[in-house]
């Protein structure tokens, strides 16, 4: 009888176990590119990515992510006209110089993760190629 | 019961629901004065702005209609694109209501011209006869945004050149202030939708 108290007993600690194991699985995808992009760039384009009209493109739709070919935007911002199907958008982006290559690594594929239609992860490598060859 | 206390339940219940605003009404935000008997509520500031069509704007165009109002800048980097979320949620609430209105007064007229504004509402994809994007004076601005109950103030130091607060106001046909919401705060706005609802129910009634 103990026997059967002690096995239910720890069958009950392995379940709560696991379900707090999965609980904290689904924050912890690209966790670190999620803390920068709520810092850095939800203020212009939004908690779920939706933008501002045609003033902030929104990010589920962007022709530009997909892929670390982004990375210069972020490092260098859009300072001049910016163009979305050939509709002018008023509002310039900021640049973010002070962003390594590691964050925005992790930036990329937080962005990529949550609204890229097929998404590859990129590695530190892909987005040191891409910066090293901005326009 | 002792008619006595009858009584006393009678006047109670006479006096409590006789000085209750009637139920569903909106207050009357700010301060309201009594002149010879007479409540007299807080009201906006006087304007006359060009919107970005060129065509003036003032408190005698607007009393026709009841309006929502905010104060921001085109180039305002921090709290500027959240609160506009928020008051295309409201446009979009709102745009089919033919007795209500958006203005948006710009805090930055030397930057925020009539074309710019142009620019920023074709941009944006609203409707240019619903949603007012209006520039003029700007230490009249700063004056009358506090009227408003928005604190706006130039600050070389605040991102953008400004510093002001998010608020979103909702303004009857008299100029009273009647609700408001915070932009930055998107839980704020089915609120303020419901009130516009509401206002405009307690003209239909008058």
């Amino acid at each position: 009888m103990n026997c059967i108290h002690n096995y239910t007993g720890a069958l009950i600690l392995l379940l709560i176990t696991i379900m707090l194991f999965l609980a904290g699985c689904g924050d912890t995808t690209y966790m670190q590119g999620k803390r920068l992009y709520v810092v850095n760039c939800q203020n212009c384009h939004m908690e779920d990515g939706s933008g501002l009209g045609g003033l902030i493109p929104a990010l589920s739709s962007s022709a530009q992510i997909g892929s670390a070919d982004f990375s210069c935007i972020i490092k260098n911002g859009l300072n001049d006209t910016i163009f979305q199907d050939s509709t002018y958008l008023l509002k310039e982006m900021p640049s973010f110089k002070k962003f390594s290559a590691t964050e925005i690594t992790n930036i990329v594929n937080y962005v990529n993760h949550t609204w890229a239609k097929d998404f590859k992860e990129s590695t530190i490598l892909d987005v040191e190629k891409v910066l090293n060859e901005c326009p | 019961m002792n008619p006595k206390i009858h009584l006393l339940f009678i006047v109670t219940f006479l006096t409590f629901f006789s000085c209750s605003p009637k139920s569903g009404d909106l207050p009357y935000l700010g301060e309201t004065v009594v002149e010879n008997g007479i409540e007299i509520h807080h009201k906006v500031g006087q304007f006359a702005h060009l919107n970005q069509d060129s065509v003036l704007v003032d408190n005698k165009k607007m009393s026709e209609y009841i309006y929502i109002a905010d104060f921001f800048f085109t180039s305002c980097p921090s709290i500027c694109p959240k609160v506009m979320k928020e008051m295309t949620k409201i446009y979009d609430a709102v745009k089919d209501e033919p007795n209500v209105k958006l203005v948006s007064f710009t805090l930055d007229p030397k930057r925020d011209d009539v074309a710019k504004l142009k620019l920023y509402a074709n941009n944006l994809g609203i409707d240019h006869n619903k949603w007012y994007f209006l520039t003029g004076d700007k230490d009249a601005t700063l004056e009358l945004a506090n009227t408003f109950f928005v604190a706006a103030f130039e600050d070389a130091n605040a991102p953008g050149g400004f510093d002001h607060s998010g608020k979103i106001l909702l303004i009857d046909k008299e100029g009273h202030v009647r609700s408001f919401s915070e932009g930055t705060d998107p839980e704020n706005t089915p609120k303020i939708i419901a009130d516009v609802a509401k206002l405009l129910e307690s003209y239909k009634s008058k």
